[in-house]
């Protein structure tokens, strides 16, 4: 942390080397922009004013405490929020600069640019591993070929094709945790989204499942931007170039997950990572 | 915000701290005993000193270990992160420190049991060795303290310090052309050096402050860059 | 505490045999009451095996009825109808439940969802005879004749309760997750209650028709009412009135002849035979999808 490079004639002073910074983007789509989102769960005002940019190409995390808003902002993003009932939300969601509230904007079409991934794993019960990947597809009216190739793409994707290719016709929920995990993350990349939303994506897996899937998350940043809503810090440490932190609802620090986890600007960052609540 | 969560945690770190700055006590002391052993030529008290360097080194591995072990189970981050590196880098200031004494009293039975050739500059010596002791618990307070105001004072400090060796690089020089003189100067050189030494570390001490308190690392005074 | 004290605590302090006594009694009141009610079962279809072993053969399932007071012929013709007539009913009420069910779970808004489960369990609490009376006053008068499709209606009134709660049930044990999982994909709500949540709770869905099968079999009131003056022979044609097993039952035990006692017996036994049949098959179904459901 104290590497001193003689460079200057003043006495060195450095911050932190941040290890890992975003990669410049290599797709100029997938850029997701917060502008003042409130959210609402009747009179409950659970997402207050909050404005944050998700860049392409990166894992962003978000965390906070339990009932901070983190989940039900990153559902605004995919507008999952408004399915409650009894809750709606204002303010703006830019995805590469088109708002996704607009009026004109079909609900259903915003899904297909921004999937999710769920805390626990929910492949289809009725469906086999390959229907289950195919199943967002099958509604474009898209050839049996080119669901054979888009299904196949998205478990290799996945880091799942070897594991399941002798048992595409299998029972999607044969499968172990972490696979049906990935099965669900495979199913999500088949309709080729821009953005991939993921609400505590490993809190009901075993550690070695964990890990699998955040090795994955490293790999698909460059074709999904990623938002990962999670209690745990560590992995957010572990896989995010940029963390934010909320709680009650606000925006408290958002940077690099580098300065927020060594020397976060925000006393209340502090006072969070380090354990000190929630 | 309640304090209630991670209160071993809070409490081992708070421990470990103490500890690790305790070496610094052990340190102030040791160097008192030297500086007497040189005033007085007290080959015994000297191999005192060496002996109890042995506490110092212990104390080295005990926190060491125990900081070790807290990266490990605990995950820290941020300030805790950022205090557990600098107690590390005090560690090894504290260890360093303690051997600079020990050289300087392995050399006093060297210097021979009569009496010192040049008062003047054992005068110097004492009054470095003394000036040292008062860095060395002024660091200790700028860390308990997290204060970089009187971290930074450190640098004024140890100007004086150095200031004092240089004298007494001066002294040496002047000291004649008696070779038993001479073979004693050179020994009294090295332990002014020895002190300066020590001085050194405790403005790196002060460093470490700084860095607990704003996380950024910044040389006070680096050799190569001199602030005078 | 120390652990003595403690121990002393846990000591018996004379209640223990009382309550090992109290709760040796219950078990075996309890005990005896649930024997009791197999027991009824047991012996309900002990007797109707007895008694109408001996009329049933080939000959009985394959000839219709004699005319009023041979008791030379068969069922074959009640078989016939009833088969139709719950047919009939089936095909009304199965879908329309189903609807109904999705309806409310799927699609209503929370109080017309409460409403409308209201009234179904009103539904259902309505004595048969009354409806037998209404779908009387509604289609037999009007038509001036009974007819099997009146029996139908009746039935399939009957029905849709039954149809509609169970659906219901097994509709909202669908877990939300799926449907979510379906809605992030960007598939619409009706797609995803088709292809996500229906196929989910396909076996329940099942099971939920099949007991309302076998419950309506059995109805006797209504059709009496409004089915129960027939032609000879195997009649298939709806808009007369056809022969059913439990009208059949009814005539035969109310004829003075002993023969024809034994056939009414005989007849219970068919009917019960599809009955248990039926809602052994329903509960298996039910169990293969709760456990699909669960993961």
């Amino acid at each position: 942390m104290s590497q001193v490079a003689k460079q200057s004639e003043q006495p060195l002073r450095m911050d932190p080397v941040s290890s890992r910074q975003p990669q410049p983007s290599l797709r100029e789509i997938g850029n997701v922009e917060l502008r003042g989102l409130h959210a609402y769960y009747g009179s409950n005002h659970a997402v207050r004013g909050v404005s944050l940019g998700f860049d392409s190409g990166a894992v962003t995390a978000i965390i906070g405490p339990s009932g901070c808003g983190k989940s039900t902002m990153v559902r605004c993003i995919n507008r999952m929020h408004e399915e409650i009932l009894g809750a709606r939300a204002e303010g703006e969601v830019l995805l590469d600069g088109i708002d996704l509230y607009d009026s004109r904007i079909d609900v259903v079409a915003v899904r297909r640019s921004v999937g999710m991934v769920f805390q626990k794993p929910n492949p289809f019960p009725t469906m086999s591993v390959f229907d289950n990947v195919t199943s967002g597809l099958r509604l474009t009216g898209a050839s049996r070929g080119e669901m054979d190739d888009r299904g196949r793409e998205a478990l290799v994707g996945a880091g799942l094709w070897e594991e399941v290719k002798d048992r595409l016709k299998g029972p999607g929920t044969g499968l172990s945790g972490g696979q049906q995990q990935r099965l669900c993350i495979a199913r999500a990349l088949a309709v080729d989204p821009e953005v991939l939303l993921m609400d505590e994506p490993c809190s009901a897996l075993d550690p070695v499942a964990t890990l699998k899937i955040e090795e994955l998350i490293g790999e698909l940043k460059e074709r999904v931007t990623i938002v990962i809503v999670t209690h745990n810090m560590q992995q957010a440490a572990r896989v995010a170039d940029t963390t934010a932190f909320m709680l009650n609802g606000e925006l408290v620090e958002v940077g690099a997950t580098d300065k927020l986890f060594t020397n976060p600007d925000d006393d209340r960052t502090e006072q969070y990572v380090t354990g000190k609540f929630g | 915000m309640s304090p209630e969560t991670r209160t071993q945690y809070q409490e081992e770190l708070d421990r470990l701290e103490a500890s690790g700055l305790g070496g610094l006590d052990l340190v102030s002391a040791a160097l008192q005993r030297t500086l007497e052993a040189v005033e007085h030529q007290d080959v015994e008290l000297a191999q005192l000193v060496v002996a109890d360097d042995d506490r110092i080194d212990g104390r080295y591995l005990e926190v060491h270990q125990s900081l070790i072990t807290l990266l490990a189970t605990q995950s820290p981050v941020a300030t805790d992160l950022r205090l557990i590196s600098a107690l590390l880098h005090v560690l090894k200031n504290v260890e360093r420190m303690g051997d600079q004494c020990v050289n300087i009293c392995k050399m006093i039975p060297l210097s021979g049991n009569e009496p010192p050739a040049d008062e003047e500059m054992v005068r110097l010596i004492l009054t470095m060795g003394r000036q040292t002791r008062t860095l060395i618990g002024q660091a200790k307070r700028a860390f308990e303290g997290r204060d970089v105001e009187m971290a930074q004072d450190l640098v004024r400090q140890d100007d004086v310090v150095d200031n004092l060796n240089r004298e007494c690089f001066r002294l040496a020089l002047e000291i004649g052309d008696d070779a038993d003189k001479r073979e004693w100067a050179m020994t009294m050189l090295l332990a002014a050096r020895a002190i300066e030494r020590i001085g050194d570390n405790a403005v790196d001490i002060g460093e470490q402050v700084a860095f607990v308190v704003t996380g950024l690392f910044r040389e006070f005074e680096d050799a190569s860059h001199p602030s005078a | 505490m120390s652990a003595g004290e403690s121990h002393a605590l846990m000591l018996d302090r004379g209640n223990l045999k009382r309550r090992n006594r109290v709760n040796r009694l219950v078990e075996v009141f309890s005990s005896i009451a649930a024997l009791l009610a197999v027991a009824v079962l047991v012996i309900v279809v002990s007797s109707v095996v007895t008694k109408g072993i001996g009329a049933v053969s080939l000959h009985f399932l394959t000839t219709p009825m004699g005319l009023f007071g041979d008791t030379s012929g068969g069922i074959s013709n009640a078989i016939v109808g009833t088969a139709i007539i719950v047919g009939i009913a089936a095909a009304m009420a199965i879908p329309v439940g189903l609807l109904v069910a999705i309806y409310t779970t799927e699609f209503a808004p929370p109080r017309i969802g409460h409403a409308i489960r209201f009234a179904l369990d009103l539904l259902n609490g309505v004595p048969t005879i009354i409806t037998g009376i209404f779908v009387y006053g509604l289609i037999v008068e009007s038509q001036k004749h009974q007819s099997g499709f009146a029996g139908s209606v009746a039935l399939a009134i009957i029905m849709l309760p039954i149809v509609a709660r169970t659906a219901q049930e097994v509709l909202t044990l669908v877990p939300g997750t799926l449907k979510e999982a379906a809605h992030a994909l960007g598939i619409a709500r009706w797609r995803t209650t088709v292809r996500v949540t229906l196929p989910t709770a396909a076996g329940g869905l099942l099971t939920g028709a099949l007991l309302a099968v076998a419950r309506v079999a059995g109805e006797t009131a209504p059709l009496i009412l409004v089915c129960s003056i027939f032609g000879q022979g195997v009649l298939t044609e709806p808009s007369q009135a056809l022969a059913s097993i439990p009208v059949f039952i009814f005539q035969s035990s109310e004829s003075p002849s002993p023969e024809a006692h034994t056939q009414a017996w005989a007849a219970a036994l068919i009917l019960i035979a599809f009955v248990l049949v039926l809602n052994v098959v329903a509960r298996a179904f039910y169990a293969r999808s709760r456990q699909r459901m669960e993961g």
